[in-house]
């Protein structure tokens, strides 16, 4: 990653599938745990990523520089009017004089009218394209993420990463404008006091630099008092979202006291903290007061020597008027933006920082090219497409510690069969759908289809189903794009789907996942499973939410389809639809028809519920 | 949890919320240190003036130096200075020290109160209210504070010109309407700009949101990329907007920029002018001049009160969790040795108007196991819950050895009570601590004896610190944690153990090594079991059928099997309950079929999910 903005132009590894991933599924999501990151060198880790940011937008500064110059012009003119003001009008006796000199400060305002609207589309130069960079990173990371793990994929990430991205635009945004006028301010300020007598620097200057110097002593500190509130902040938040998750249990256990007693040391930390930036901040008012209220009191002690060197009324007003009036605002102002958005901008922008790996591009199981280019229209419909499936010894396990959910599984799915899965769950059925359909790698076994399907003809419907907010023909097309209205109006004809897209408003009707049940959502992923000209289709559980009778006839209809269909069995009906029955119990494993497992399986019955009643205390012996 | 002595900052109703009078009242000599402080500041502002015109005066008049009046410069600019940074120690001091104290109250409020009333709150909803709801409640007394110094400056500034001369004031009034129009104007246009960009926003965080809940078929379909380009599509639209929204701020300060100098310049003019004719001073010019800068500096006091209303009404949005109730109870022990006979009489539950519960009249006889099945929804975890006191019935009695629950001292109940869940949460840092998590601390002995007892001690192990792994870094699956859980409901549990739907993520293996420990507690401890499996149903000394919150059938397992309505009950998902989980709805609530009340919307703030399990 070269800038904070843009997809990485990073090229896809050729095998296609982020390495380590069965690794990183067990970790904590990103930025779960705030104190994970040390805060040292955020500044440097900022920074790296921020030139390149700023180089390239180069273009942007200059321009922004050229508007501010007004600012500038604005600034000396202020002190400078007044000045004449007095000394060649009001004081000389001389009151139109004085008017006009007033006026010409007054004029020299109106431009900044018009050109703070300039400033201000440049600062969206600067900005927008920060806020761009970070959502992108933020869903980038929130898609890897969830691949990772998506039964874990919960969307808490999401409105932190939003809620952060508007922080790290909101504090950028008010620290360039904060840099940018203090800038202009104080040149104009310093010109205008150099104009009006040259001494009257060697009086000004030192209790000014004496007071930056301090600010910038303390901003060290400040910024790390301001990243330890933060981060004591959300590890109270962190520890708080588990207490507020655990209330049931804590509550059955009787370990309130326990639960609370993390929270509430948690709680006085972050009041230490809080404490401590409330100390430096009282210092950075000291420090404030240095830079903006001594020069004037200066000015003030050395006035009898520079009337003296011919000092007049109105050149002391007009320095007067400098200091307090420009100087003391814009120092005010940026020393305010450096000491609290700055310390948060750092913070969040240290966030985005960590690297992102690139999204894995369109694959195929197992890394292989695909033998048909995506573009390709798939074989017509009505031809038997193969669609086998063995399995040699598969393992496979969460994490490499764990104990495998799969092991050293045997299985052979012939070409266009019905096969059912059934099992108790945690007993690995969600696990086999995902190695099917090539979502996961076995960790180790081999695992073949026939035919190396591409993408497109190896379909994997989870529990879950996923419908956008986007047109019905969008969502039914979703596994195939080139598909025909139709193919289209036949997948909505043989699930069943008919009543539901004359509700949206016909197939360009647009779908709100939030407004429809879940049972409404799987009948459209049925129905975009239907219409993939796949090879294999894997239903983990879609069809759970639905009626037995609409299951009945989505899964007739799929099954009517050409190619291999794997069932992972909610109801047990949906079992005896299959050809064959794959129950998972554990490490045993036992295959065969409905009738032939009823009678060898106790778990078999027991899950479907065909047990008798002189069955009633099985295993007790 | 109720509290036998309430905690050091009484939850008594009266100082129960978060309103201003209660956290001035908490920390009242802070606050109006910060007030005076504030009004001290105020005041030397004001004064600075006044004084800075009688010192430019005395310069430009060439006489000795009027090192008196520098000095007072000086001593008024310091005292400004040094009250201003003595306002931002104490206020932030004050607002940290009412921020924990809040979160650890309201912390307090959420465990004492029964969990089904906590949870209407959906997780993200009560995580926000703790931390930043408080943090801003917190901040309220300050506000309040520094609005009596914020009005002070600008009328101050006013009063000081017209007594130092009444034509600048004048001129100055004429300009200040205009200062407050734009304003207005300024609030307006960009609610705006504003409400168009979050709109965007809100869309893509809505397509995020939605390509993160099916991350499933995401994965399988190999779309991520395109996912991510659906995903960032808006961007251009909210640039756009964005860029709006920057142009109408730059309108609005291009105003201000313009307006505050032409100010200036007017009371300038004026005061110039009064000058030529003699009738204010040089030094009289200046102290108008600052005068009106404090005036223009009004717009502070609409930040001031904006911030004291912020505060008011995150203390507003604190008050239901305040007002949560927390049960009583009072101290009885239970009869020593007792067998642990739970009795239930006329036990009713209605919640959100919805009868979970009704005339459940059921004696479980000490050690005997009861198992209780009935199809999703008809009442099971509100009958188990209601078991061992983790929700009072709101009609009816229930009793444990005799004694009704209330009665019990909670530290003696949770130690004679013990729950397992089909989804624990694990508290407790280590998988030691989680285990042995709760009202007290048992030997480490106790808790491998648990851990052994629901098949875990193999698997813990196994881990690469044993006992001492941190939860967090321990890979689990569902069924391991369940078991953990179940090790966690052992150690305790002396008289009652409740299994609500506990082991159905446990193969049939592991399973039967749980129910032979299960087994062994016959005669000794009371068994409360949830089940959705057959088998379960078979093994238990007395089946408890619900149907509709109501009790259909009582009776051994054999002899209701002769119903098919009861065997029906066994034909409903063996799996997985049924999981309303939609994209937003936490999965976590899933195991409570029968309690949930809809979340109330899924606002924003970091919800942690630490232990979220898929099922596998």
């Amino acid at each position: 990653m070269t800038s904070l903005t843009g997809d990485t132009a990073r090229s896809a590894t050729p095998t296609g599938r982020p390495e380590g991933r069965a690794d990183t599924a067990r970790e904590a999501p990103a930025g779960h745990r705030p104190g994970a990151r040390p805060g040292r060198g955020a500044l440097r880790r900022v920074g790296r990523e921020g030139r390149p940011f700023l180089r390239a937008r180069r273009g942007a500064l200059w321009r922004l520089a050229g508007w501010s110059l007004v600012e500038f012009a604005q600034t000396f003119l202020t002190g400078y009017g007044v000045a004449q003001a007095l000394d060649r009008g009001f004081l000389a006796g001389r009151p139109g004089v004085g008017l006009l000199w007033l006026a010409v400060a007054a004029v020299a305002a109106l431009p900044a009218a018009v050109t703070t609207r300039g400033l201000f589309g440049r600062l969206a130069d600067l900005v927008e394209p920060l806020r761009d960079g970070l959502v992108r990173r933020a869903a980038r990371g929130a898609l890897t993420e969830a691949l990772a793990a998506p039964e874990r994929a919960h969307t808490g990430a999401v409105s932190r990463a939003t809620h952060q991205t508007e922080i790290a635009r909101d504090g950028w945004a008010g620290l360039v404008m904060a840099v940018r006028s203090c800038l202009f301010t104080s040149a104009g300020a310093l010109a205008g006091l150099a104009t009006l007598q040259p001494s009257l620097l060697l009086v000004v200057l030192p209790p000014l630099l004496a007071g930056w110097t301090l600010f910038l002593l303390t901003l060290a500190p400040m910024a790390a008092r301001q990243r330890a509130y933060l981060e004591a902040d959300e590890a109270f938040a962190a520890r708080a979202g588990e207490l507020v998750g655990g209330l049931r249990d804590i509550r059955a256990t009787g370990g309130a006291e326990q639960a609370a007693a993390p929270c509430a040391a948690l709680a006085d930390a972050q009041c230490d903290a809080a404490r401590s930036l409330a100390r430096w901040a009282a210092v950075r008012m000291l420090a404030l007061g240095v830079a903006g209220r001594c020069p004037p009191l200066v000015l003030l002690a050395a006035t009898p020597w520079l009337l003296s060197r011919g000092m007049t009324a109105g050149v002391l007003l007009g320095a007067l008027a400098y200091l307090t009036q420009s100087l003391a605002p814009a120092t005010h102002a940026l020393m305010t933006a450096l000491g609290t958005a700055g310390g948060r901008l750092l913070v969040v922008l240290d966030r985005f920082t960590a690297p992102t790996p690139p999204l894995p591009p369109p694959h195929t199981p197992q890394g292989e090219t695909p033998d048909e280019s995506p573009g390709e229209p798939p074989h017509g419909d009505g031809r038997p497409r193969p669609g086998g499936i063995v399995l040699r010894e598969v393992t496979f396990a969460y994490g490499p510690g764990a104990r495998p959910v799969l092991d050293r599984l045997d299985l052979t799915v012939r070409p266009g069969e019905h096969l059912a899965v059934l099992g108790p769950s945690g007993t690995g059925k969600s696990t086999l759908a995902a190695l099917l359909a090539g979502s996961l790698t076995p960790d180790s076994g081999s695992l073949r289809w026939d035919d190396r399907p591409a993408p497109d003809r190896l379909v994997l419907l989870p529990q879950e189903p996923y419908v956008f907010t986007g047109t019905v023909a969008d969502n039914l097309r979703y596994l195939h794009p080139a598909a025909r209205d139709a193919e289209l109006a036949a997948a909505i004809e043989a699930i069943g789907l008919a009543p539901l897209v004359e509700r949206l408003g016909g197939v360009e009707g647009t779908v709100d996942p939030g407004r429809l049940s879940a049972g409404e959502r799987q009948l459209l992923t049925l129905a975009r499973a239907f219409l993939a000209p796949a090879a294999v289709r894997v239903l983990d559980e879609a069809t759970c939410h639905l009626e037995p009778a609409a299951e009945a006839r989505a899964e007739r209809a799929l099954a009517a389809r050409p190619g291999t269909l794997v069932v992972i069995a909610h109801r047990p009906a949906s079992a005896h639809r299959a050809d064959r029955i794959l129950l998972l119990d554990g490490t045993r494993v036992q295959q065969g028809t409905a009738h032939e497992l009823h009678a060898r399986s106790a778990l078999f019955r027991d899950l479907t519920g065909q047990h008798s009643a002189d069955e009633a205390e099985p295993d007790r012996s | 949890m109720a509290r036998r002595t309430p905690p050091k900052d009484a939850l008594g109703p009266a100082g129960g919320d978060a309103s201003l009078p209660v956290l001035l009242r908490r920390r009242p000599w802070s606050v109006a240190a910060v007030a005076v402080c504030g009004v001290g500041a105020a005041l030397a502002a004001l004064a600075l003036p006044a004084v800075l015109g009688v010192t430019v005066d005395r310069l430009l008049a060439g006489g000795p130096v009027p090192w008196r009046w520098l000095a007072l410069c000086a001593l008024l600019t310091a005292a400004e200075v040094a009250l201003d940074a003595a306002v931002v120690w104490c206020g932030g001091v004050n607002s940290a020290v009412l921020t924990s104290w809040l979160r650890r109250r309201a912390v307090d409020r959420l465990l004492s109160a029964e969990p089904h009333r906590a949870q209407a709150f959906s997780r993200g909803d009560l995580t926000t209210r703790l931390t930043t709801t408080t943090g801003d409640a917190a901040g309220a007394p300050v506000a309040a504070a520094g609005v009596a110094s914020a009005v002070l400056l600008p009328v101050g500034g006013l009063v000081g010109i017209v007594l130092t001369d009444h034509w600048t004031a004048l001129a100055l009034l004429a300009g200040v309407p205009a200062l407050v129009l734009l304003l207005r104007v300024f609030t307006r246009d960009t609610a705006a700009a504003t409400r168009d960009y979050q709109r965007v926003q809100a869309s893509v965080a809505t397509r995020l949101a939605e390509a993160v809940a099916g991350a499933a078929t995401v994965r399988a379909a190999g779309t991520a990329r395109r996912e991510h380009r659906r995903i960032t599509e808006p961007l251009t639209e909210l640039g756009a907007h964005g860029r709006r929204t920057w142009r109408v701020y730059g309108r609005a300060v291009g105003l201000s920029s313009v307006l505050l100098p032409l100010l200036t310049a007017l009371v300038l003019a004026v005061g110039g002018l009064r000058l030529a004719a003699g009738a204010v001073t040089v030094g009289e010019l200046v102290t108008i001049g600052r005068y009106a800068a404090l005036v223009v500096g009004i717009g502070a006091v609409t930040g001031a009160l904006g911030g004291l209303a912020r505060g008011r009404a995150a203390g507003e949005r604190l008050r239901p969790l305040f007002a949560l109730p927390v049960p009583t109870h009072r101290d009885a022990a239970l009869p020593p040795d007792g067998p642990g006979t739970l009795v239930l009489r006329d036990v009713g539950v209605v919640r959100d108007g919805r009868r979970l519960l009704r005339d459940v009249n059921l004696t479980v006889p000490g050690g005997t196991c009861l198992a209780v099945v009935g199809r999703s929804g008809s009442g099971k975890s509100t009958l188990a819950a209601v078991a061992g006191r983790l929700a009072d019935p709101d009609e009816g009695t229930v009793a444990l050895d005799g004694v009704p629950l209330p009665d019990v001292a909670p530290h003696v109940l949770r130690r004679e009570v013990g729950y397992a869940f089909a989804r624990p949460a694990l508290p407790g840092d280590t998988v030691g601590d989680a285990i042995a998590f709760g009202v007290d601390r048992p030997p480490p002995e106790a808790v491998r004896a648990a851990a052994g007892d629901a098949a875990a001690d193999g698997f813990v192990r196994l881990l690469p610190h044993g006992y001492r792994t941190p939860v967090a870094d321990a890979p689990m699956s569902g069924g391991e944690r369940q078991r953990l859980g179940l090790a966690r409901a052992f150690v305790r549990s002396h008289r009652l153990l409740v299994l609500d739907d506990a082991t159905s993520a446990l193969d049939t293996a592991t399973e039967r090594r749980v129910w032979e420990a299960l087994d062994r507690m016959a005669g000794h401890r009371t068994r409360l079991v949830v089940a959705h499996r057959l088998s379960t149903a078979a093994r238990a000394d007395c089946v408890a059928w619900l149907e509709d919150g109501g009790l259909r059938a009582v009776g051994r397992h054999e002899e209701l099997w002769r119903d098919p309505a009861y065997r029906e009950v066994f034909q409903t998902p063996p799996t997985a309950p049924p999981s309303t989980a939609a994209s937003a709805s936490p999965p976590d609530r899933a195991d409570h079929t029968a309690a949930p009340p809809p979340p109330a919307g899924e606002p924003e703030g970091p919800p942690p999910a630490k232990d979220r399990e898929g099922a596998r």
